[in-house]
């Protein structure tokens, strides 16, 4: 009989997944910074807490999204099998992952739209400013 | 090996989300002090209010599907299983996490509506 090579092959898919995660995450939120501080108008603190919490909810999202598509049914008995199901699981991670990221871009550029808009308009109809 | 599964799983799964727990409480502070126009006292009730509510349901929702529902024999096993469980918990709570924004965000623009009416 055969060994099987399962555990194999999620010794070697979780590895990866946490490490595009991380990476993606990274990038993503290092270049967030700069887009909070003008979507909060330079108020560092609120900008920097809000880049945290949003980049938390972004590992929790994807790690676990990673995690629950990891079971493989069934026994992997061959190499190439383990390769070729290897490949479509993190191939298609990396889409989901990619889809994120543009979501997350949209997000902060439609942020950064809408707090310039409220900016030009309490400048034009001097809406009285919001209290302290 | 459903003890050692289970060991592995509950410590994975506590240290999770006390670990996130702490990092929303820190950050989520400043968060809800500028939606709530720096009304300190609402802030810093609504926030331990949060962080109490949020160790509550985890906990209790992690201990609560500790059963496994089959005898694990091998590695393989142990490992999807911990594996599926931590990703469904993650998921759980990143999507409460930002339910918690957007309520928070809603509260602050009702918050504003009301300020601007008197």
């Amino acid at each position: 009989m055969k060994t099987s090579l399962n555990f194999i092959a999620y010794l070697i898919y979780l590895p990866i997944v946490i490490v595009l995660t991380w990476y993606v995450a990274h990038i993503l939120f290092k270049n967030g910074k700069i887009f909070m501080e003008d979507i909060f108008h330079g108020k560092i603190t609120i900008a920097h807490a809000t880049n945290k919490l949003f980049e938390t909810g972004f590992y929790l999202l994807n790690l676990g999204f990673a995690f629950i598509i990891m079971e493989i049914s069934g026994e992997i008995y061959d190499n190439r099998d383990m390769l070729e199901i290897l490949s479509t699981k993190i191939g298609g991670f990396s889409i989901y992952l990619g889809i994120m990221l543009f979501f997350n871009l949209y997000l902060f550029f439609r942020g950064r739209r809408v707090s310039k808009q409220k900016a030009r308009m309490a400048e034009a109809y001097i809406i009285p400013p919001v209290q302290k | 090996m459903n003890t050692l599964a289970f060991i592995v799983y509950l410590l994975i799964t506590w240290f999770i989300t006390v670990h996130v727990g702490l990092i929303f409480y820190r950050n989520g502070k400043s968060y809800i002090l500028n939606l709530l126009h720096g009304d300190e006292k609402l802030t810093l009730f609504i926030n331990r209010m949060l962080l109490i509510g949020y160790y509550l349901l985890n906990l209790g929702y992690v201990t609560m599907t500790i059963r496994f529902g089959k005898l694990l024999t091998t590695w393989a096993d142990v490992i999807t299983s911990i594996g599926t469980r931590t990703g469904k918990i993650m998921i759980i709570l990143g999507a409460i996490h930002f339910c918690n924004m957007g309520i928070l965000l809603l509260i602050s623009h009702y918050h504003q509506l009301a300020n601007n009416k008197h």
